[in-house]
């Protein structure tokens, strides 16, 4: 239970802290966009009607400070809450100009599992439900490429459908000044790849609760999990910091193991 | 914990009760690369034209976000709503480029709308039809 306790804590201070920058890291864009007309504005998640700008920007502000404090556990029962609804909040409105970033989802989900566990008092439950949601979103994922393609996504043939996406998604980059991923021309050239690749991504999507069980079954699918996200990366050149930076996976593995050893090694670097 | 998390898990599948293209945030259907694609695309954006009438590609940058996809969003509602937005549009993007250093050879800004074979544009260099739905000088 100690070592779950201990988890717990290292698991809100990185996500609190992920969150935390990558807001801080987003006010630029946010400040543009609460400037974008309001004709093109549409409601999503939290984000119900257009505010003005200087008022989007002081709750993406306050919302940094929350976050901020939230990972290093300041009065984590209420600033977590609050912390959590000013990013779901923040992000939502970045969602409603007519395009719905999935970049974020995961993100808002873990801060809201942190700030429950804030009130409860079960660090077991507590991973449990963050390791959850990490694999529900995949599995989602997966089922919904299952229901708008069906079994398109599953050609061994040609994946003409995983070929067609990068080729459409690349294009539209290219046309609007965005530029093109490094490997996606290259790839685009090969179509043979395309069959196993789009197979992979299925079984890594639908395959994910296999890594609640945890030791090798959840390194073996985080790490292909990360190549898969630094695949998109180079054939689609999009980010998803969350998962790259391996925040996503944090709860599906012994993160306070990690802090143990660092910890250890930095008491046995100082000076006697 | 454990009906916070029956609770949360619950919403976070909820989206799969519906059609898989309403998607929302932070509960999502997950509908990236999902829906069935073929590599032709029509679409609107902005080009830059030169003196010479060569073409050049604007960054997203000068429509006024630095997300591609908004800018998407930005020219098909231009393109497709009332006059004016389109032209308030182009004579924004048309200013944003008279002050661009990067884009001092481009004469006025195109608002069109492509049709494109994705892989002949990106592996062979093809471009494909191009129809003009507002131009403006850029005045500097």
């Amino acid at each position: 239970m100690t070592d779950l306790r201990e988890r717990l804590r290292v698991l809100r201070a990185a996500i609190a802290t992920f969150a935390c920058v990558y807001t801080a890291l987003r006010l630029h864009e946010l400040w543009a966009i609460a400037h974008l007309p309001a004709a093109h504005f549409e409601p999503t998640g939290l984000a119900w009607f257009v505010m003005p700008p200087v008022v989007v920007m002081a709750i993406a502000c306050a919302t940094v400070v929350l976050l901020a404090a939230f990972a290093a556990g300041w009065r984590a029962r209420v600033v977590g809450p609050l912390a959590a609804l000013g990013f779901a909040l923040v992000f939502s409105y970045r969602s409603a100009w007519g395009q719905i970033f999935h970049t974020e989802n995961l993100v808002a989900l873990h801060l809201i599992a942190l700030a429950i566990a804030s009130w409860i008092d079960d660090p077991k439950g507590a991973v449990r439900l963050l390791a959850l949601l990490t694999v529900a979103t995949y599995v989602l994922a997966g089922i919904a490429k299952l229901r708008l393609a069906g079994l398109a996504w599953m050609d061994s043939v040609d994946g003409a459908q995983l070929r067609n996406q990068i080729a459409v998604d690349n294009l539209r980059k290219a046309l609007l000044g965005g530029g093109t991923a490094p490997l996606a021309t290259v790839l685009l050239d090969h179509p043979a790849a395309f069959g196993p690749l789009s197979i992979a991504t299925l079984v890594l999507e639908l395959g994910a609760p296999i890594a609640l069980l945890g030791g090798r079954y959840a390194v073996a699918w985080v790490t292909a999990s990360w190549a898969f996200h630094l695949g998109i990366l180079l054939v689609m050149w999009i980010v998803f910091p969350y998962p790259l930076l391996g925040f996503a996976y944090l709860p599906l593995l012994p993160v306070e193991r990690g802090i143990a050893w660092i910890r250890c090694r930095y008491r046995n670097d100082l000076p006697s | 914990m454990k009906l916070a998390t029956i609770v949360l898990l619950a919403l976070v599948v909820w989206p799969l009760v519906g059609d898989p293209r309403n998607d929302a945030f932070p509960l999502s259907t997950y509908p990236m690369f999902g829906e069935p694609r073929r590599t032709t695309l029509t679409m609107d954006y902005a080009l830059g034209e030169t003196a010479s009438g060569e073409r050049r590609t604007l960054s997203p940058q000068l429509a006024g976000t630095g997300e591609v996809l908004q800018a998407y969003a930005l020219f098909e509602r231009a393109v497709h709503g009332p006059r004016e937005g389109l032209q308030q549009l182009c004579g924004e993007i048309a200013a944003r480029v008279a002050n661009d250093p990067a884009y001092r050879d481009v004469v006025s800004v195109r608002i069109v709308t492509g049709t494109h074979d994705a892989v002949d544009y990106l592996v062979r260099h093809q471009v494909g039809v191009e129809h003009d739905r507002l131009r403006c000088l850029v005045l500097r």
